[in-house]
């Protein structure tokens, strides 16, 4: 096989078996890897019932045929699992190089069964996979456990782990690969957590095979001109990271501020991607194969919140920033690096910790609910102080750590948890921007930008531009982007090479790869095709048109302040027509025709 | 008014805002007003040739000048004018 190794890895933890088995080449075909390969994968082999934190779930890596190539920003790689937040087929996207490691090794996935005895690791070198004992870390930070093992392993090997919020079954624990990249949302580190999985390091002596080597070349070369070519791509995240969008979120009045309580958020100038470049940034980094380099090297000199590491990204400055009404970067900055070092989702971090303010401050909960502390909007060292008792399942932290949903609702205020299907909403209004909120609300693992992410055409003209206000052609702009991401994920490329190419010139290299043609139209419907097979089984777990939807006070209560003050959520205006596009029925159930089109069950 | 500055504009400015005393009626003239205080880098930002750049972002009032005449967008005397470089996603 081009582009695809041809073996996937299964293992075991109960019996401690390893097997090799052959990647099913029509399924590689129809769903690329990655995020549509895993999902598919858990379709086919786990019971929908099956307890998301039991040992019958399976817990997958999965690189995609790109990953590993020299084809742009090529490192990505998925965790897909049943998600223990919500129930969907939870697939986080990570970036860094643990990805490209594991092609290298000669795997296309690694699919993880069952429970080990005791805490232990696995090392996978080329052919040779153990199971080691992990005892010696468990309980250290991700950093540590990174260094640790490495040490124990190859100091080249790669590691991905969680720390000690996957131990704790946190459900917005997430895995970390080279100590600052995530596979961060929908709890895939309490799954990690739950099998008594610490790390995996893998280190591959490989490389990928490319079936025309000149037509994939040439594809590459002009997708890299593209991208350098590109504003966004080519410059402007390598100068100011994702956080350069607080500024202009913000002036749009569509940065949700105190608990999405408002839109706008006076001071947001002090926690953005210019103040960052200013104060904390060493430089920026890219992961494997990347010349976009959004990522920030940073450092915190302030001796209440001193630190290095790398971020904050845009979500990240939001979700402790406005969310929490707090514009200190220090402190920002501080419980990102907190988060990295537990193992925790930022933006459900944040947020949880929002909604946890909210209550506070309107008496729900008291000082005593939260061990002494004064948890209201804009107490920075309160922030930061839950987001160590979080990391650490302590005293109050530990309610925290199970999401702002389960919080919420357990003092008797679900409405308040800023969620969608159970996850948080990251830092984009839906009253604000219309077309995010559909997308919110239709996003498959619940509350999600990344998945289609509309801002890039109503607020950032990139490529083109939709009136953020206005909801006629919405669900239009939705279907395109969620199908082009679907398939995007399932690639191993990464979302950020958009700014600059599209399914057109993913398609072309993606043929020149693996030596199937892929026209644009089928790279969409393979996109399309992943999209409906979530959906299918997000319907398996009870979920339906009820749960498309957006928290109450996005959709009755008018942003307060700023440039959108006064504007409210038109959902109701965009899903019916989203479903009919979609080809699915009025309840938002995948039609026959439909499902026949996609070759799916 | 009051015009401010975002990310790389912020580097042909000098400065993350200015108050304007004389409202210009459109955004063309205003434009080429700070053009003529900042000099070239700003000029190429916001202008290709005499259209407004692809590449800019301006915001008036949160709402995109694209959809309120471009360069003949009108202006009022209280309005916060913003103006960006296109940015980043995620």
């Amino acid at each position: 096989m081009y582009g695809w190794t041809g073996t996937i890895l299964r293992i075991d933890l109960t019996k401690g078996k390893v097997k090799r088995e052959a990647t099913d080449v029509k399924m590689a075909h129809d769903y690329l890897g990655a995020r549509g390969l895993g999902g598919k994968i858990i379709v086919d082999e786990l019971d929908p019932k099956t307890d998301a934190l039991s040992p019958d779930n399976k817990l997958i890596f999965a690189p995609g045929p790109f990953t590993g190539t020299f084809a742009p920003s090529a490192g990505r790689y998925e965790v897909i699992t049943k998600g223990p937040l919500n129930n969907v087929i939870a697939c986080s996207n990570s970036g860094g190089a643990f990805g490209p490691e594991l092609k290298y090794a000669g795997y296309d996935a690694l699919i993880i069964e069952g429970k080990a005895a005791k805490p232990s690791y696995l090392w996978i070198s080329d052919d040779k996979v153990e199971i080691r004992d992990a005892a010696a870390i468990w309980g250290h930070d991700t950093p540590d456990t990174t260094d640790l093992v490495r040490a124990e392993t190859d100091e080249e090997a790669k590691v991905a782990c969680i720390g000690p919020a996957g131990e704790h079954l946190s459900l917005i624990a997430n895995i970390m690969n080279e100590m600052h990249r995530a596979a961060g949302r929908t709890g895939v580190g309490a799954v990690m957590g739950s099998k008594n999985l610490k790390a995996i390091a893998v280190y591959g002596t490989g490389s990928v095979q490319v079936a025309d080597p000149d037509r994939f070349k040439a594809a590459v070369m002009n997708a890299r001109k593209l991208i350098q070519a590109h504003p966004v791509g080519g410059a402007g995240l390598k100068a100011y990271g994702t956080d350069v969008l607080v500024n202009i979120l913000n002036q749009t009045g569509a940065l949700p501020t105190r608990n999405f309580q408002d839109g706008y958020f006076p001071t947001a100038d002090k926690i953005g991607g210019e103040s960052l470049a200013a104060k904390q940034l060493v430089r920026p980094k890219g992961c494997f194969s990347c010349i976009i380099s959004c990522g920030r090297v940073s450092k915190v000199d302030n001796p209440d919140y001193k630190g290095f590491g790398e971020g904050p990204e845009y979500e990240t400055a939001w979700s402790f920033g406005a969310d929490c009404g707090i514009d200190d970067l220090d402190a920002i900055t501080k419980a990102n690096f907190l988060c990295n070092e537990y193992g925790m989702d930022t933006i459900s971090m944040g947020s949880t910790i929002a909604c946890a303010m909210e209550l506070f401050e309107m008496g729900a909960i008291t000082a005593k609910d939260t061990d002494g502390v004064q948890l209201t909007f804009g107490n920075t060292a309160a922030m930061v102080e839950m987001v160590r008792k979080a990391g650490k399942n302590e005293g109050f932290g530990a309610k925290l750590a199970q999401g702002s949903y389960r919080l919420a609702e357990s003092y008797g205020h679900p409405e308040l948890s800023m969620t969608c299907k159970k996850q948080e909403m990251p830092a984009y209004d839906p009253r604000g921007v219309q077309g995010i909120g559909l997308n919110y609300a239709t996003g498959n693992r619940g509350g999600c930008h990344v998945r289609g992410y509309t801002i890039a055409i109503e607020v950032l003209q990139n490529g083109a531009v939709m009136d953020p206000r206005v909801t006629e052609g919405k669900a239009g702009l939705d279907i395109l982007f969620q199908n082009l991401t679907a398939a995007l994920d399932s690639s191993g490329a990464c979302l950020f090479s958009t700014f600059g190419i599209g399914g057109a010139e993913l398609a072309e290299m993606l043929s020149a790869l693996t030596g199937v043609e892929y026209s644009l139209d089928e790279f969409l419907r393979i996109g399309e095709r992943i999209w409906n097979q979530e959906r299918l089984w997000n319907l398996k777990q009870g979920y339906t048109t009820a749960d498309d939807t957006l928290p109450d006070r996005l959709l009755n209560d008018p942003i307060k302040t700023g440039p959108a003050k006064g504007e409210v959520s038109h959902l109701d205006q965009m899903l019916p027509e989203y479903y009919s596009l979609r080809g699915w029925d009025e309840k938002g159930v995948p039609g026959k025709a439909k499902l026949k089109e996609l070759a799916l069950n | 008014m009051i015009v401010k500055y975002f990310a790389t504009i912020r580097t042909y400015t000098g400065e993350s805002e200015r108050r304007v005393d004389d409202t210009p009626p459109t955004l063309g003239p205003l434009l080429e007003t700070l053009a003529a205080r900042y000099g070239r880098p700003f000029r190429r930002a916001v202008f290709a040739g005499d259209e407004l750049n692809p590449e800019i972002i301006i915001l008036v009032n949160g709402r995109n000048v694209l959809y309120s005449g471009r360069l003949e967008a009108p202006l009022a005397e209280d309005d916060e004018v913003s103006i960006f470089p296109m940015v980043a996603g995620g």
